[in-house]
């Protein structure tokens, strides 16, 4: 029962749409930490980048870094519990392990870059 | 333990209709009368992990995208540490052998990344069907990738002292 909290109840109930465990708020940190991640490394990048002299690889880690915060800016966080059976996180998955990838894609330009520079 | 409300309903049966006071939440409005309107229907992607077997307890596919976002964490730092390299060789003018060390860590890690899509659908179909999780086999891979970056590093650093 939802109570007033009195001193003797011991065992606070949670709320009952809640998991005790915070298995959704767990989640959702996890997501946030792989994305600040995405944003800090390609924001790594571009200043790699910018000691390179490439404004294009620049350009692209900085396009990642804005892919990656951008949806988390524009969109509230629904918090939305899974026991409303509406987890689709398939999309985000996805979009995450592109934007990865897309940064791997990068800084293997930029070594090379580099490398090409360095023999130069 | 998992009560009523924490449990997510199968895809797309109206499992309200088996007992419409369930905590007191109305009925979802019916359509017209004789008609079945079910209550959600399962849409979600990719149809090869949700079409098959039964809604897993929510907290489990909730650990097994959190697994899955370590992967790509772990994809990511592997990019980050072949960017890190980068960076140093352009600050101190290192040998060109790093940058392809640095480019080889880059490439890795977005294949671990998209592994990380793999690992996911493997678990959350055996979540589903109820067998045991398939081995986590990208898991050798990059402990033998990552000591080996490690140990050639090492190499590289003790023979550039001298």
């Amino acid at each position: 029962m939802v109570s007033a909290a009195g001193a003797g109840d011991d065992a606070p109930r949670a709320h009952p749409s809640r998991d005790v465990g915070l298995q959704p708020e767990r989640t959702a940190l996890a997501w946030q930490r792989t994305i600040l991640s995405v944003t800090v490394g390609s924001l790594v990048c571009g200043a790699t980048a910018l000691r390179l002299d490439q404004p294009v690889i620049v350009v692209a880690a900085a396009a990642v870094a804005i892919a990656a915060m951008l949806p988390s800016v524009l969109r509230l966080p629904e918090g939305g519990l899974p026991s409303h059976g509406h987890l689709r996180s398939w999309r985000f998955l996805v979009r995450m392990v592109l934007l990865v990838s897309a940064l791997g894609a990068v800084g293997t330009a930029a070594a090379l870059v580099s490398m090409l520079q360095g023999d130069g | 333990m998992v009560d009523e409300h924490e449990r997510p309903d199968a895809g797309g049966t109206p499992a309200r209709d088996a007992d419409p006071d369930t905590d007191g939440v109305p009925p979802a409005p019916e359509g017209p009368p004789g008609r079945q309107v079910p209550a959600w229907v399962d849409e979600r992607r990719p149809r090869s992990v949700y079409g098959v077997g039964q809604e897993p307890d929510a907290r489990f596919s909730l650990a097994n995208e959190r697994t899955a976002l370590a992967w790509v964490r772990t994809g990511l730092s592997l990019v980050a540490g072949g960017i890190a390299l980068t960076s140093f060789a352009t600050f101190a003018d290192l040998s060109a052998v790093l940058d392809v060390v640095a480019a080889i860590a880059c490439v890795a890690g977005a294949g671990l990344s998209v592994w990380a899509l793999v690992g996911w659908q493997r678990n959350e179909k055996a979540l589903r069907l109820d067998r045991p999780l398939p081995s986590p086999r990208a898991l050798p891979v990059l402990v033998v990738g990552v000591v080996a970056f490690g140990l050639g590093l090492g190499v590289y650093a003790v023979f550039s002292a001298w």
